[in-house]
């Protein structure tokens, strides 16, 4: 789209590349490097956090197809995670198979649940599709509860940590590079999917899908596309989640979170592929910091207020930063990055 | 641009926020202390038990810290953080604690422990729970019960009941109504793996949601069975609604109804009214509010002066026993470790205090608020292991029992349904 | 038949409660297209508010109740103002992001007032139970069908006839027309959420003075969803009929295939109503031109 002055492109390679100036190719090198060496650097406390920001940001990517890129409203990623989740504990666990097979299981499964639930999107669309994905949660979550042979209901089930061959992720450093890579992957791929024949469609479809048939595109299709992508990814984030965690059970997985997730890929920017990356990053720092150092540091130096004060407070500001942020932003922070990116090439000039 | 470049500086004003208060708390502290992680249930489903459960607790920890001088003279500095009673959470928060060299943590719902106990499982990080569920301490491990049971709740009720009531020919007949999470599976589970053994017929399970405002089509269902008990696992609310319901449906006085501890409190005849209570039996694994036992008399002492809108809540009376028990394990543990040793807070200092703390409490009495604490057996990993028996008179709770009645250990791990 | 009769009867009159907070959503929604996503944490803290009222500052119960009124206006009124009239003309979905956000800050701030997490309401209705042939009923769950009934009444009447509630109809349906017919978008909107904190207060002091103040509140107002889904979100008279539909079936099911049953058949109604009425029982089909 928009280049700095005075970059031309000569082939259409150079013109559809991603990375397209030096500067940028020096930043994007600069940003792989330090994303690959930060657990040599970052301090033990902060592994939990950046780990399930890595987990959380596969699931949200999907979303971003499903909602940003295709315009089918969501609200049951959660309920998807947790298909991928228990398909990677009941393979992995009981059918003794590879962790990398289970989590293309896992991706697979939780994707062709989503095509069923996708189903409606033939004939509904908006909110009242939403209210379908929400139906998609509900049920998913009772099956994984009362389905107690397999699931064991409430009691849950361990999952071992990751192995490939007999590499084990058993540290958090290692459960860093396993999560990193395959949300790096998540990512490259969902960027150039956007890019492609699909992700037109998907936003034609978006956009307009009465329009988008009468161009030719097959809407159904599309749509129960945009279904599997984004439950895939899903999928794959559960899977991920349960063998770090070690251990699930249909608890794991609320109505809240899906709700949360849509609230952090419409804080990051729907439609853009740095969006789902930028709300998760905020949000899930945002709500650890306040938990776990915000919280105490305030329970410390406030004591004229009763002791455990700051759990309410924690959550009115987590809610009045979301408040905020959208207010400030409603186009969400890629908006805004972009916004920054346009007036640093112009700057000093103000147009 | 004017608006952007506003948002501009908001966000960055938070970064450093964030970033100022992060080095405010990595600032090194210098004391000496016994870290303790408490995660708990402040807000969120569960803030009714939390809370008071979190403050006495707490209120107990201020008692150690400033009467009995701490523990060896090191005060215990207990490191809590919030759960909103979210699985993930309380997983993070498991973590955080071993990040911030904690000696061992308590988690106040066996819900919670169940999603956190495998990652302190892997790292041999010991924690106690104060409400568990037989998935927390089945098969044993790293993790222990301060009290028995939801499942032990209604084999023991059942013992005392075939013993002390029942006066029919046969199997008695018993109908469950459990809330649906692991505060009524517990039951449910302890139902399938001893009520042949104890000879009990249960001839209706129904659950309920916490949110549920009318049980009569449930209760009808149950009416139809014709039971001789009706036992309950739920939470106060939902509890007083079965027992208007039941009463509605002329179902009690008559019927024998008993409750399992967590809704047999005083948020429970409240509610319901001391008439629809009259004769109801209750299970809790305390003695009630203000007996006469010697660690009674500071505990109301604290009570009343910090927080007294807690008085007469035998939550609170289960937080403040759980910090008794810490204190007494970390006693335990000095006796054949050295305090170096444990401050250090590692893995050593977990498997140290887990051999020779944990391992080491035997018959702790915890000021006779509850029944004697003992974490020795390698397979019972239940503290207390005995509950006593109540019954509603009055808008009263009157025990019944004036010795604890022992709650069996059920040997979930044997049976195959069970994992 | 006696088992038939009781689950007819309770199942409605579970459901008519269930409407009464769906109502509360289709209200916002026919005016402004937002889903209010905070719907029962504001149920929550109006619950919270009338407990404060009457049972911390111990005043009377009419005043108690005129209190909770006024407190639901300014509250129904601080939101629009603050939090949603800055974003009128962006993009539907950040309006719904932030009902989000708003249910946290209110979520929090009910913590933090009343951290207790549980209280009881002095009982409003009388305890005595109904007998109707052979089926009991609580007579609060009768009186909770009554009031959603006349809530139902009143807004069907003031959308219909009212010109302001025409007005919010015509801004839900278009609102650079109806700013072009001079029309007080800002008002409409102000007024859709007054009348929905009100509407959420009415069904937070019902619910909670049958059970209890609590957490659980919040789900309550999810389970309205499936009520509103059902009916047809524009749907007032959807929502008083789907609440009854979704009542029976779950004492039904419940009693045909257990109650573990019961919070799964709401959903389930769902997504064959998706399947064949996809605006739900009531809702408008909208013809759709490029």
């Amino acid at each position: 789209m928009s280049l700095p002055c005075g970059t031309r492109n000569y082939s259409y390679n150079t013109d559809m590349a991603i990375i397209r100036t030096k500067t940028q190719w020096v930043l994007f090198s600069l940003f792989l490097l330090a994303l690959f060496t930060l657990p040599f650097y970052l301090p033990s406390s902060w592994f939990d956090t950046v780990n399930s920001i890595g987990i959380i940001v596969i699931a949200v990517v999907g979303l971003n197809i499903l909602m940003g890129y295709c315009g089918q409203l969501s609200l049951g990623q959660a309920g998807f995670m947790a298909v991928g989740a228990f398909t990677t504990a009941i393979f992995s666990q009981s059918l003794q198979m590879p962790f990398l097979l289970s989590l293309v299981c896992s991706g697979l499964s939780a994707g062709l649940i989503g095509l069923i639930f996708g189903i409606p999107s033939l004939r509904v669309k908006g909110f009242y599709l939403a209210i379908s994905t929400i139906a998609a949660q509900f049920i998913i979550i009772w099956v994984l509860k009362n389905w107690t042979d397999v699931t064991h209901g409430a009691n849950g089930l361990d999952v071992l940590q990751a192995s490939i061959g007999n590499f084990v992720f058993d540290s958090e450093a290692r459960q860093y590079y396993l999560i990193f890579s395959i949300a790096s992957l998540s990512v490259l791929f969902a960027t150039n999917l956007a890019r492609g024949r699909i992700g037109r469609a998907f936003i034609a479809v978006r956009d307009n899908d009465l329009a988008a048939e009468v161009m030719g595109i097959n809407v159904f299709n599309y749509k129960l596309l945009g279904f599997f992508l984004g439950c895939f990814f899903a999928g794959l984030a559960g899977s991920l989640y349960a063998q770090y965690k070690g251990h699930i059970s249909y608890e794991d997985f609320t109505f809240q979170q899906s709700i949360l997730y849509i609230g952090m890929l419409i804080v990051g920017g729907l439609g853009s592929s740095l969006g789902p990356i930028l709300g998760t990053v905020l949000i899930e720092s945002l709500q650890k910091g306040l938990t776990y150092w915000v919280a105490p540091w305030l329970e410390q130096t406030v004591t004229f207020l009763p002791t455990g004060f700051s759990s309410g407070l924690n959550l009115m500001v987590f809610g009045l930063a979301f408040i905020l942020i959208l207010i400030f932003e409603p186009r969400g922070l890629a908006h805004l990055w972009s916004l920054f990116k346009g007036s640093y090439r112009l700057w000093p000039f103000s147009y | 641009m004017k608006k952007s470049q506003l948002a501009v500086v908001i966000s960055l004003l938070l970064a450093l926020a964030f970033i100022f208060t992060n080095l405010l708390a990595c600032a090194p502290t210098q004391e000496k202390l016994w870290w303790i992680g408490y995660s708990v249930p402040l807000t969120g489903i569960a803030a009714e038990k939390g809370a008071p459960i979190m403050h006495g607790q707490l209120d107990a920890v201020e008692y150690i810290n400033n009467e009995l001088g701490g523990v060896d003279g090191i005060k215990i500095h207990p490191d809590w953080y919030d759960t909103n009673y979210d699985s993930t959470k309380a997983t993070a928060n498991v973590k955080k604690f071993m990040e911030d060299r904690c000696l061992f943590f308590t988690v106040v719902s066996s819900k919670e422990m169940s999603a956190s106990k495998e990652v302190a499982n892997r790292a041999g990080f010991p924690g106690m729970v104060c409400f568990s569920a037989p998935t927390c301490t089945h098969p044993p491990q790293h993790i222990y019960a301060q009290l028995p049971d939801y499942g032990d709740d209604w084999a023991a009720f059942s013992r005392y009941y075939l013993k002390n009531i029942w006066k029919g020919q046969g199997k008695p007949k018993m109908a469950l109504e459990l809330l649906n999470n692991s505060t009524g599976y517990g039951v449910r589970d302890a139902a399938r793996a001893a009520a042949d053994e104890l000879g009990i017929e249960i001839v209706a399970t129904e659950e309920h949601s916490a949110t549920t405002i009318s049980e009569t089509d449930a209760l009808t269902r149950i009416k139809a069975t014709n039971p001789d008990i009706l036992f309950i696992s739920s939470t106060p609310a939902p509890t007083a609604i079965i027992l208007k319901n039941a009463s509605d449906l002329k179902m009690i006085p008559g019927l024998t109804v008993a409750c399992a501890h967590a809704s047999f409190t005083k948020a429970l005849i409240d509610s319901a009214g001391k008439d629809v209570c009259q004769d109801i039996y209750g299970v809790y694994p305390t003695v009630s509010w203000g007996d006469n036992v010697p660690g009674m008399a500071k505990m109301v002492e604290y009570c009343t002066k910090m927080h007294p809108e807690y008085t007469g809540n035998n939550d609170y009376m289960i937080g403040w026993a759980s910090s008794l028990i810490n204190a007494e394990i970390i006693k335990q543990a000095l006796k054949t470790s050295s305090a170096d040793a444990l401050l250090k807070g590692d893995a050593t200092a977990w498997q140290l205090v887990e051999k020779n703390g944990f391992q080491n409490v035997k018959g702790y009495d915890v000021g006779g608020l509850h029944g004697p604490v003992d974490f020795s057996d390698p397979v019972d990993k239940r503290g207390s292991k005995s509950v006593k028996i109540f019954q509603v008179k009055n808008g009263e709770m009157v025990a019944l029992t004036a010795d604890w009645v022992d709650a069996p250990n059920i040997k979930y791990e044997n049976l195959d349904w069970f994992k | 038949m006696d088992t038939f009769i009781q689950n007819s009867i309770s199942g409605i009159a579970i459901g008519m409660v269930y409407a009464l907070i769906a109502l509360g959503f289709a209200l916002i929604w026919k005016s402004s297209r937002v889903a209010n996503l905070a719907l029962g944490q504001l149920v929550l803290i109006s619950s919270w508010f009338t407990y404060g009222m009457l049972m911390q500052l111990k005043f009377p119960f009419w005043f108690g109740m005129l209190m909770t009124i006024a407190f639901a206006v300014l509250l129904g009124w601080l939101i629009e103002r603050l939090a949603l009239r800055p974003l009128i003309g962006q993009p539907i979905l950040s309006l719904i992001a932030v009902t989000l956000g708003l249910a946290y800050f209110l979520e929090g701030l009910t913590a933090f007032i009343w951290p207790q997490g549980q209280g009881y309401l002095p009982r409003v209705f009388p305890q005595e139970s109904i007998r109707i042939g052979p089926a009991t009923i609580q007579q609060e769950l009768l009186w909770g069908a009554v009031i959603s009934l006349v809530l139902f009444i009143l807004l069907s009447l003031f959308f219909k006839y009212h010109k302001m509630g025409i007005a919010m109809r015509a801004t839900a349906d278009d609102q650079l027309a109806v700013q072009a017919c001079a029309v007080p978008v800002t008002r409409i909107f102000s007024m859709s959420w007054i009348f929905a904190c009100i509407v959420a207060a009415i069904g937070g002091i019902l619910i909670s003075s049958i059970a209890a103040i609590n957490y659980g509140l919040v789900e309550t107002g999810f389970k309205s969803f499936s009520v509103v889904i059902l009916g047809g979100m524009e749907s007032f008279l959807g929502c008083i009929v789907a609440g009854p539909i979704i009542g029976i079936c779950e004492t039904f099911g419940g009693s045909l295939f257990g109650s573990s049953v019961k919070e799964l058949i709401p959903f389930l109604i769902i997504m064959i109503v998706i399947m064949f009425k996809p605006f739900g029982l009531f809702g408008e089909e909208r013809i759709e031109r490029i």
